[in-house]
């Protein structure tokens, strides 16, 4: 390929200008059977291409009330009339209708709570990611479940609308600004000179305030109960794989720096742990957590099949990623462990400062890439009865009225999945070049 | 200037610098060993404060391995090693404190890649200690200007040439305003036309009165900055003496034939 120099701006690389017609003759069609690949393959783009069109929009029906209806309207073409009826099925399984709000409020919750870690501006994104993944699961838990709360889910729910609200405003604070909220609260309140110490008791007395508050308005707010049993769809495969994937790092983390252990007992307990649960496949351990797991349970003490399902899957996945983390681990030079002991840093800074933050660079492929198996991993859960989106899709083909309806669905629970998974790729990719400070 | 008058002033100098007499290292009847292998046999050394000694000797000797066992990168057996009054043994505090007073700088560098210029520097003044990070970064400038690199603060190391690698290296490790300097070959992994920039770097060091050990086969910079070299040879310390007397003098066979084989590049 020719770049084409362009004279005065040396300092950057020479931007290569692309002339189409070029690039089209030096990489389609520079020598005979390269012409014949080229035809043949625009020829299987073709074919697959029009027979999709032909079905899934030319020949499709759009509108019919069962797949009788379909049929007669037009034998050949797709029925997205049916998959149209149970769309929301395949997003809410059997979730109540009157409170599917409650999802979308949850997810809006989550997204507005995350969206401040992408925004260049606000300052303290870990702690704002620490409180998502503290706090959320709390808030989100009962808003899902609904019933009465414990008074330790009361405080925590208060607790999560606390962390909510504060993000919020200070995520407002510091795109506008570019502060933060505690600088901004000591400053409105004029005690800004005062010593460090008596700032940040000042502050804890301020968000334990907001606490309590938070908790006599939420005394009033109760929701309905809906019962795991209605969980499904989307709604329950990202749950359950949502869970897997936040847990999944920390505890992979955990597991390999404890497979590398000087400590005996600490290494064999976590080899061990690791080496079981990556041999067994997840729906063995999916079929012994929801069957073996309540043998070792206290007399009446019962879990649903939910909380084992989820905590298998998480289990599984940490395994998986500990020992990613640990491939992780290895590739970073010894030289690098000994410039931190050098300096006197402990063991734990010097893991969290200075291999972890490049071992996990190193690791972001393996890691999305497994993160990405997980998900399409949990659709498994189909087997053992949960109505995941997989569920739905073969429950659509069960309806009466739908009977029969297994190509449409499947081509749309498909599509979601490739949406998200094509997602979760993409993002890890423009993450690594954004974190590419090595220029090795 | 002849060399002879140049040694002339050096010895002098080491004659003043000897005066002070408050011992910083104190290395007695220290053995180590690899598995059966015997690195280190019987090593007695004390280093007296803002003392500077070059210590040299064929590859596999135990050079690396001796000044390792100053900040404890490696583990000695036998015998006691002293650090500016602290003992050296399995109490991790203990540990801790000397690597904090003793800066060590490596033949590859062994910056964090992921980390700026200044992060590097910054990092244990800050996190060992607890310096504000404000602080930390005016004293991290400080050095950064006095290694002669100030304005690549921002850069990360891998844009760096490997001579202002090892000078940032530098930099770190004086951040955290150590009482004694090891340096393993710093100049060994260069390029001959970087090497005079990190040897000209250690020369000022060595003028502030730091006390500094450094593993090195740069005679030139032996002659011009140590008080004493020290010849090592199969884990032993075979000779020491001022460069003069060493280069001029040398007493055992194993050190004419290492300086033989070292003059005739
Ligand atoms: N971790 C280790 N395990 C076993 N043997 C080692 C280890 N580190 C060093 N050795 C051996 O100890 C001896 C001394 O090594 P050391 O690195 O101290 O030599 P050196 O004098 O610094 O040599 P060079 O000039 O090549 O750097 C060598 O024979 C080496 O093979
Ligand atoms: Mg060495």
């Amino acid at each position: 390929m020719v770049a084409a120099a362009e004279p005065g701006i040396s300092a950057q690389q020479p931007k290569e200008k692309v002339d189409p017609i070029r690039w089209l003759k030096e990489n389609l069609f520079s020598t005979w059977y390269n012409v014949i690949l080229t035809a043949l393959g625009l020829y299987i783009i073709y074919l697959v291409a029009a027979g999709l069109y032909q079905w899934g929009i030319a020949d499709a029906v759009w509108v019919a009330e069962t797949r009788r209806e379909c049929l007669d309207k037009n034998p050949n073409g797709a029925c997205w009339a049916g998959v149209f009826a149970w769309f929301e099925g395949f997003i809410y399984g059997r979730y109540p209708l009157d409170e599917r709000w409650r999802i979308n409020f949850g997810v809006i919750v989550l997204v507005l709570w995350m969206v401040p870690l992408w925004l260049p501006r606000v300052q303290g994104k870990i702690g704002i990611a620490a409180s998502v993944v503290a706090f959320y699961p709390f808030f989100a838990g009962y808003l899902f479940m609904g019933g009465d709360k414990s008074l330790f889910l009361q405080v925590m729910v208060s607790i999560a609308i606390v962390s909510f609200i504060g993000v919020i405003v200070h995520a407002v604070i510091g795109v506008t600004s570019g502060g933060s909220l505690a600088r901004t609260l000591l400053r409105l309140t004029g005690v800004s000179g005062a010593g460090d110490k008596l700032q940040r008791n000042l502050l804890i007395i301020a968000a334990l305030a907001a606490v309590a508050i938070a908790f006599m308005a939420q005394a009033q707010w109760e929701v309905p109960t809906v019962s795991w049993v209605r969980w499904g769809g989307l709604f329950l495969t990202l749950v359950i794989s949502g869970i897997g994937i936040t847990t999944a790092l920390p505890a992979g983390i955990v597991l390999a720096l404890g497979r590398r252990s000087q400590l005996p007992v600490i290494r064999v307990l976590c080899t061990t742990f690791i080496e079981v649960f990556r041999s067994v496949p997840l729906i063995t351990i999916l079929f012994m957590a929801t069957t073996m797991f309540p043998l070792f349970l206290p007399e009446g003490f019962t879990l649903n099949k939910l909380v084992q399902v989820i905590v298998a899957v998480c289990l599984f996945a940490a395994c998986y990623m500990a020992e990613i983390v640990r491939g992780g681990l290895q590739a970073i030079p010894k030289g690098q462990y000994e410039a931190a002991h050098a300096m006197g840093l402990g063991y734990w800074r010097m893991m969290g400062f200075i291999i972890m933050p490049q071992a996990l660079k190193f690791m972001i492929p393996n890691i999305v890439g497994n993160l990405i198996g997980l998900l399409k991993d949990t659709t498994l859960v189909t087997i053992i009865g949960l109505f995941d989106i997989l569920n739905m899709i073969q429950a659509a083909s069960q309806d009466v009225p739908w009977r029969g309806l297994h190509k449409e669905p499947m081509f749309v629970g498909a599509l979601i999945f490739f949406i998200i998974c094509f997602s979760m790729s993409k993002y890890s990719q423009h993450l690594e070049r954004k974190l590419n400070t090595d220029h090795r | 200037m002849s060399t002879v008058e140049v040694q002339s002033i050096r010895d002098k100098e080491a004659l003043a610098s000897a005066a002070s007499t408050e011992v910083i290292i104190d290395i007695r009847a220290m053995n180590k060993w690899f598995g059966q292998f015997h690195v280190l046999k019987d090593i007695n050394l004390s280093v007296h404060k803002g003392e500077r000694i070059v210590i040299c000797g064929p590859s596999g000797s135990g050079k690396s391995t001796l000044i390792r066992c100053m900040n404890r990168l490696e583990e000695h057996q036998q015998g006691d090693i002293e650090i500016d009054g602290v003992t050296l043994d399995t109490n991790l505090k203990n540990i801790d404190q000397i690597r904090s007073e003793v800066g060590m700088v490596f033949q590859s560098f062994n910056l964090f890649p992921h980390l700026s210029v200044l992060q590097n520097c910054t990092l244990a003044p800050i996190w060992v200690r607890k310096m504000p990070k404000a602080e930390a970064e005016e004293l991290a400038m400080e050095y950064l200007t006095r290694v002669r690199i100030p304005e690549q603060a921002e850069k990360y190391p891998g844009q760096l040439s490997g001579g202002q690698q090892q000078r940032v290296a530098i930099a770190r490790a004086l951040c955290m305003r150590p009482r004694i300097m090891l340096f393993d070959e710093p100049t060994s992994a260069l390029d001959p036309e970087m090497i005079a920039e990190v040897l000209e770097v250690m020369i000022e060091l060595a003028d502030t009165g730091m006390t500094m050990l450094c593993v090195t086969h740069e005679m030139g910079f032996a002659n011009r900055v140590a008080d004493r070299v020290i010849f090592m040879d199969e884990g032993e310390i075979v000779e020491q003496n001022t460069p003069h007397e060493f280069f001029e003098n040398p007493q055992s066979d194993r050190t004419k034939l290492f300086l033989s084989q070292i003059l005739a590049h």
